[in-house]
C-alpha cells in the first residue's frame, strides 16, 4: 500500500508551509496546493489520505471546493480550517460532508490526531471497496450453473438437496462446487458465505 | 290665510244678517273696495236665482250645515265662490285667491325658491312657482315640504308649501369658507407630514452613514483579525513542528531551520500588520481639518440626531450653554459627541425612567472650552474606569470596545482631552476639553 498523502489546500504560503512542516513531523507525506482550482484539477483521487482545506481563499472558497469534491464522489476525508468559524459555517461544512472542522491557529496535537483518524478511516474505506471489487470480479468468472449452485449452497442446502433441486446428479453438484471454490479463491464454506452472500443476494434481486 | 278665510265667513254672515239690499245699498259695490279679494257679491232672494248652478247646490249644503259652503273653486282662473244660505236672502262671494293671500305677512319671498300651492278636491292653484324641482337645482332632495289645511271648515283648502333645496340654495359662501378652511388644514397637515418625513429621512440617512461607518469599523476589525490570525497560525504551526522535530534522532537540521525561520518571519508579518493599522488610524494630516466650531451648536446637532432614542427613553436633555467657540474638526467632534451621548443613553436604558437624566454644560475653564456630560445611568465600575479608553474594552455584549478609545484619540488629535469620572448621586460624567478659538 502507498504511504498516506495529505493534500493541503491553503492560499497563504506561510500557513501552508508551516502546516506542511508540522504534518511532516509525524511521517505523513504532504502535497501543497496554493490554488483551489489547481488542486481540483490535479490531485490524485486514488491516493490514500486526507484533504485539509482552508475555508477562506480567494476565488474558490473552501466550502465550494468541498461541494465539488462531494459531487465528484471523492472519498478522501476532508478537514476544514478556518480563522473564524461561525456555527452556521460549521453546520454547512458538516452537511456538505466535511469530516472535521478546525479553527486557526490549530493545535498540533488535535490536527495530527484528526489526520491519523482520517487516514485510518480512509484506509478502511478503501479496503472494503477493494474487497468488494475483488469479490465482484471473481463472481463474474462463474458460469450460470455455478451461480445457481452457489446461491443454493449459501441458502444452506446439502449437495444431495441441490442435486434434487437442479435435477442433476450429486456428483455433478460436487464438481460445480469444486470449480466454484477455485474460481472464487475460497477454501471454506464460511469464507464463501462471508464474502459472497451479499453479492449473490444482490444478483438474485437484480 | 286662515284668518282671512274666517273673514270671508264673517262677511257673509254679516251680509246675511244685515241684508244690505234692504237698506238700499248694494254690497257688491262697497265690499270689493273694502276687501280687495272679493271680486263679486251675489244676493239671492228666496224666490231669486243664482247665476250659476254650483251656487245653488252650495247653498243647499250651506243650509244643511249652517255655515258657508264652497261652491266653485276655479284654480285656473284663481278664484272660488263661497255661499252662505240665509233668510230672507242668501249671499255668495267670489274671492280672488291672489288677493286673498296675505302677501304682506307671507313668510316666503315671492320670487324665491319656495313653491306654494293651494289645493282642494284635486285642483291645485299655484300661488307661487318657486323653483321647480324638475330644474337643474332640484332632484337632489325633495326639499322641505309642508302641508296645512286651513282651519276654516267652510274653506278647507290645503296649503302646500315646498321648498326644494338644490345646490343653488346651499349656503355656498359658508360652505366654501368651510371647504377652504378644511383644505387649508389638510394642506397644513400634509406639509407638516412631508416636513416630518423629510426630517426623518435626513435622520435616517445620517444614521445610515453612521451605521455604515460602524460597519466599516466592524469590517476593519474582521479584516484585522484575519490579517493577524494567518501569521499567528503559521508561527504556532512552525514552532510546534520544530518542537516535535527536536525529538527526532538524528535532528532534521534543514527542516528545523526552515521551521524556525518560518516562525520568525511570520511573527514579523504580524508586527507589520499592527504597524500598518497604526499608520491607518493615525491619519496623515489629521490636524488640518480643524476650524472654529460653536460647541453648543455641535451638541444640539448631535442631540437632534438622537431624538428617536431620547423620545424612547422619555428623556429631556438639559443643556447649559454659555456660548463657547472651540477649535475642532467638525466631523471628529460630531463622532465624539455622538459616541458619548449614545453611551449615556445606553447606560440609562436599564435604569428607571425617573432616574434618567442627561445634563450637559458648556463653559470656559482655564482658557479651554469644556463640555460636561452627565447621565443618570449606573455609573462606571472601578475596573472599567481604569481601562475606559483602552481599545477593545467594552461592557456591552458584542461591543467592539473601540468607541471611547476612538473618541479619546480623536480628542487628542485636536489638542483636546477626554476624561471620565463617576458623580454623585450616581451616573457618569464625561468631560471633553478643547482649545478655544482665538477671540476676534
Amino acid at each position: 500500500m502507498t504511504t498516506p498523502l495529505i493534500h493541503l489546500v491553503d492560499d497563504d504560503d506561510a500557513v501552508r508551509r508551516s502546516l506542511a512542516l508540522l504534518i511532516g513531523t509525524v511521517g505523513l507525506s504532504v502535497a501543497e496546493w496554493p490554488h483551489p482550482q489547481a488542486f481540483l484539477d490535479g490531485f490524485d483521487r486514488e491516493s490514500i489520505g486526507a484533504i485539509v482545506l482552508d475555508v477562506r481563499m480567494p476565488g474558490t472558497s473552501g466550502l465550494t471546493v468541498l461541494d465539488q469534491l462531494l459531487a465528484q464522489g471523492v472519498d478522501q476525508p476532508v478537514i476544514m480550517l478556518t480563522g473564524h468559524g461561525t456555527v452556521e459555517m460549521c453546520r454547512r461544512a458538516f452537511k456538505a460532508g466535511a469530516t472535521e472542522f478546525l479553527e486557526k491557529p490549530v493545535d498540533d496535537e488535535r490536527l495530527i490526531e484528526v489526520l491519523h483518524e482520517c487516514v485510518r478511516q480512509h484506509v478502511r474505506t478503501r479496503e472494503r471497496l477493494a474487497a468488494d471489487l475483488e469479490a465482484r470480479e471473481r463472481y463474474a468468472r462463474l458460469s450460470e450453473r455455478e451461480r445457481e449452485v452457489l446461491s443454493l449452497v449459501i441458502e444452506g442446502l446439502t449437495a444431495k438437496q441441490i442435486a434434487r433441486a437442479l435435477g442433476v446428479s450429486p456428483r455433478t453438484v460436487e464438481t460445480h462446487r469444486a470449480n466454484l471454490g477455485a474460481k472464487l479463491e475460497t477454501d471454506s464454506l464460511a469464507q464463501l458465505i462471508r464474502r459472497f452472500a451479499l453479492l449473490v443476494e444482490e444478483a438474485g434481486a437484480a | 290665510m286662515s284668518q282671512r278665510a274666517a273673514q270671508h265667513d264673517a262677511i257673509l254672515a254679516t251680509l246675511v244678517l244685515l241684508d244690505p239690499a234692504r237698506s238700499g245699498e248694494h254690497p257688491s259695490t262697497r265690499l270689493p273696495a273694502l276687501y280687495p279679494q272679493v271680486l263679486q257679491v251675489w244676493r239671492r232672494d228666496a224666490d231669486g236665482d243664482w247665476p250659476a248652478p254650483s251656487l245653488a247646490s252650495a247653498e243647499a249644503l250651506s243650509r244643511a250645515s249652517a255655515r258657508p259652503a264652497l261652491a266653485t273653486f276655479d284654480a285656473a282662473r284663481g278664484y272660488y265662490d263661497l255661499v252662505l244660505a240665509g233668510s230672507p236672502a242668501s249671499f255668495a262671494l267670489r274671492i280672488e285667491i291672489e288677493r286673498w293671500v296675505p302677501w304682506a305677512d307671507w313668510p316666503f319671498r315671492r320670487d324665491g325658491a319656495v313653491k306654494a300651492e293651494l289645493g282642494l278636491a284635486g285642483q291645485q292653484l299655484r300661488l307661487q312657482a318657486g323653483e321647480d324641482a324638475g330644474g337643474w337645482r332640484g332632484g337632489v332632495t325633495s326639499g322641505f315640504v309642508f302641508d296645512k289645511v286651513l282651519d276654516t271648515p267652510s274653506q278647507p283648502f290645503v296649503l302646500h308649501v315646498q321648498r326644494s333645496t338644490g345646490p343653488a340654495d346651499w349656503p355656498w359662501a359658508r360652505l366654501s369658507a368651510l371647504a377652504a378652511l378644511l383644505a387649508a388644514l389638510v394642506a397644513a397637515a400634509a406639509a407638516m407630514q412631508r416636513q416630518r418625513q423629510r426630517r426623518r429621512r435626513a435622520e435616517q440617512l445620517l444614521r445610515l452613514a453612521r451605521t455604515s461607518r460602524l460597519n466599516a469599523l466592524g469590517e476593519l476589525a474582521a479584516g484585522l483579525a484575519h490579517e493577524l490570525n494567518q501569521p499567528l497560525t503559521a508561527v504556532i504551526a512552525s514552532t510546534q513542528a520544530a518542537r516535535r522535530m527536536l525529538d527526532d534522532d538524528p535532528l532534521p537540521q534543514a527542516t528545523l531551520h526552515e521551521a524556525l525561520t518560518q516562525a520568525r518571519d511570520q511573527a514579523r508579518r504580524a508586527a507589520e500588520v499592527v504597524a500598518r493599522l497604526r499608520r491607518l488610524v493615525e491619519r496623515p494630516g489629521g490636524a488640518a481639518a480643524v476650524q472654529p466650531v460653536v460647541l453648543g451648536d455641535a451638541v444640539r446637532g448631535a442631540l437632534a440626531l438622537l431624538q428617536p432614542e431620547l423620545r424612547r427613553l422619555a428623556l429631556r436633555p438639559q443643556l447649559d450653554d454659555t456660548g463657547v467657540t472651540v477649535v475642532a474638526d467638525p466631523v471628529a467632534l460630531e463622532q465624539i459627541l455622538h459616541n458619548l451621548l449614545n453611551n449615556a443613553l445606553q447606560a440609562m436604558d436599564a435604569v428607571p425612567a425617573t432616574q434618567r437624566r442627561l445634563q450637559l454644560s458648556i463653559e470656559i475653564e482655564s482658557g479651554r472650552g469644556v463640555l460636561r456630560l452627565r447621565d443618570g445611568g449606573p455609573g462606571l465600575a472601578p475596573e472599567v474606569l481604569e481601562h475606559l479608553f483602552a481599545p477593545f474594552v467594552s461592557t456591552r455584549r458584542g461591543g467592539l470596545g473601540l468607541g471611547l478609545s476612538l473618541c479619546e484619540s480623536l480628542a487628542g488629535a485636536m489638542g483636546g482631552t477626554l476624561s471620565a469620572q463617576n458623580v454623585p448621586p450616581g451616573g457618569a460624567e464625561f468631560r471633553l476639553e478643547l482649545p478655544l478659538a482665538a477671540a476676534r
